[in-house]
């Protein structure tokens, strides 16, 4: 199903720490024409739920939240900048992208493809955009099978680019290298009838490995009133 | 695959210079519009909506093709049918059924491989013995994609029922015309991008086309935006191609746009990041139960307190904003009471559209 790929069985065998010290070692001797820069940027209102500030080429991220609350959002978030940098950016396995809703968070459109209904060829799809797309936000349409995901997961590394994993009621059951969930989403703006969904205000958790451990908070307005994303001050503080 | 109710007008399929067919199917569109606001022209004599979220409200699939046949049958003769794709729902209009879900491969079976509607490839085929679509279903995809091309493949794809329609199966001119809406013009794809200079842009070039022989052309899309009050008009999907342009079946200019329009009923921002391809059904009701509706002076009847999505459980609407009176089509002869209404529950916050009493999730803030 997935096209064969150098370090795959490396991939399988080699315990973490082994697998990290070698991929930091092909990243090293990788010849100039193919190293690209080993981070993608974000928008500086997520800069600070980032290990390294930004998005670690390789690397797999988890964005999750107790319902619909924000985590097509926070997902889309992500792909702002790195798209409007010229990064090219896949979004595979959501039918419905509110396109309007997208660029406003910053998302250049022009580089993003959509695979919206991948239907039972999702995992290999995904693969395959994985060879050549810096950023692939995945919703999977089925729950993923464990070796499903340790392959995507493998191949966003091998091939340097950044798999962010929405996943919804299909889930997913690979760890993520950064899990980022949403919690407290509450909008503001409307009351019994009057005025209009003005903005919602999120507070976003992120838990890593190693490094990464010990979570960070980070309150943002996800949309704020422009549509876009902003650093929010904590509740009662009077943001 | 979505699953898609056909109307087929056999009077109104040949496009006509007068536009006397386009205006009639512009009232069988507003004829049918009565069971579900989200009716699409697909081309001259045929439209389509999805059959998901309605079938559920009428009471299956068998009865609201029944009550469909009926409405546009008022204004011209009419077929109907539902299959899963259009390709394949557009026959089973013809034949007057309702495909059962997952039943599209065999339906079409049978059929003849000239109704792709490529005569080269049915040539070709009628060389090698194969003259239906089982039989060309059948063929290996290893050998089909050396052998025919990527359309022939694309169309192989479509003969099994594994991809819902082909690429020439939509006439955008005729969308548009009914639309009214569209003050897009040429969609102009940016230089240097899809299959540019950069060795980044031929890579994603390559990929995604490697997805696209996997998924179908439309499998791989882009989004672009245009003018329009509801989410779901501000946007559009256009098949990614990578000579550098969005594919010419949609980029076909058609007529002038007007400029950008103020497009009264417009919700306020933020727009809502889940736009949802399929009507979703919702109820919503106030503390005793009651439905809620809009009245002839665009009011709610009763303040929201519950609403239901896709016939779950109730939950607590904490806020509600609205309604905004939504757009009426200018093809639509009866004044409809349609309003959006922006509506909170713990989980979510959606955009409900109500049309006739009926609610229907829109959008989703999600």
């Amino acid at each position: 199903m997935f096209v064969s790929a150098p370090g795959r069985r490396l991939t399988r065998d080699l315990d973490p720490a082994a697998l990290a010290a070698l991929s930091a070692l092909a990243e090293r001797t990788r010849p100039v024409a193919a190293s690209r820069t080993r981070l993608l940027p974000v928008l500086p209102a997520l800069a600070g739920l980032l290990p390294d500030g930004a998005l670690r080429r390789g690397s797999t991220l988890a964005v999750g939240g107790s319902g619909d609350d924000g985590a097509l959002s926070l997902a889309l978030s992500l792909v702002a900048a790195a798209s409007a940098s010229g990064s090219w950016c896949a979004l595979v396995g959501h039918p419905g992208l509110g396109a309007v809703a997208a660029r406003d968070l910053g998302v250049d459109l022009g580089r993003l493809a959509l695979l919206p209904r991948p239907g039972p060829a999702w995992a290999e799809a995904t693969a395959a955009v994985l060879e050549g797309v810096d950023l692939v936000v995945l919703c999977p349409p089925f729950p993923p099978r464990r070796d499903m995901a340790r392959r995507l997961v493998a191949r966003a590394r091998e091939r340097r680019g950044v798999l962010v994993v929405v996943p919804g009621r299909a889930g997913w059951p690979e760890p993520a290298d950064l899990q980022l969930r949403i919690a407290d989403a509450a909008w503001e703006g409307i009351d019994a009838g009057e005025g209009h969904l003005h903005r919602r205000r999120v507070t976003v958790t992120a838990t890593g490995r190693r490094s990464a451990a010990r979570p960070v908070h980070c309150g943002l307005w996800l949309p704020d009133a422009d549509g876009r994303v902003s650093p929010a001050d904590p509740p009662g503080a009077g943001g | 695959m979505d699953r898609l109710l056909v109307v087929r007008c056999p009077d109104l399929l040949v496009d006509d210079e007068g536009g006397a067919g386009l205006r009639t199917l512009a009232g069988v569109l507003t004829a049918v519009e009565a069971y579900c606001p989200w009716v699409t022209a697909v081309r001259p004599g045929i439209c389509s909506l999805p059959a998901r979220g309605p079938a559920r409200y009428f009471g299956g699939e068998d009865a609201l093709v029944d009550l469909v046949r009926t409405a546009a049958s008022a204004v011209t003769p009419a077929e109907v049918g539902i299959a899963d794709g259009l390709f394949a729902a557009v026959l089973a209009a013809r034949h007057g059924v309702v495909v059962p879900a997952g039943g599209t491969p065999t339906f079409l079976a049978p059929l003849p491989v000239g109704i792709l509607g490529r005569s080269d490839l049915a040539e070709l085929l009628d060389r090698l013995g194969v003259r239906t679509l089982g039989e060309f279903a059948a063929l290996p995809d290893a050998d089909i994609l050396g052998r025919f091309g990527a359309d022939g493949a694309h169309a192989h794809r479509v003969a099994g029922g594994r991809s819902g329609e082909l690429a020439d199966l939509r006439d955008p001119r005729t969308a548009r015309l009914l639309d009214g809406g569209d003050p897009g013009g040429p969609v102009v794809a940016e230089p240097g991008f899809w299959g540019g200079a950069s060795d980044a842009d031929a890579r994603a070039a390559r990929c995604l086309a490697t997805a696209q022989e996997l998924l179908g052309p439309d499998g791989v899309v882009t989004a672009h935006l245009q003018g329009g009050r509801s989410p779901a008009e501000r946007s559009r999907f256009v098949t990614w191609t990578d000579d550098g342009r969005p594919s010419a079946r949609v980029a076909d200019p058609g007529r002038g746009g007007p400029g950008p329009a103020p497009w009264p009923g417009r919700i306020p921002p933020p727009a809502p990041a889940v736009v949802h391809p399929d009507p979703v059904r919702a109820e919503l009701a106030d503390t005793r139960g009651e439905p809620v509706r809009v009245s002839s002076r665009g009011l709610l009847t009763l303040a929201p307190d519950r609403l239901s999505v896709e016939g779950g459980p109730w939950e607590p609407v904490s806020d509600w904003a609205g309604p905004w009176p939504a757009d009426e089509r200018w093809w639509s002869r009866s004044r409809r009471r349609a309003a959006r209404l922006q509506a909170v529950t713990a989980r979510s916050a959606h955009l409900l559209l109500v049309e006739r009493g009926r609610w229907w999730v829109e959008a989703t803030y999600g």
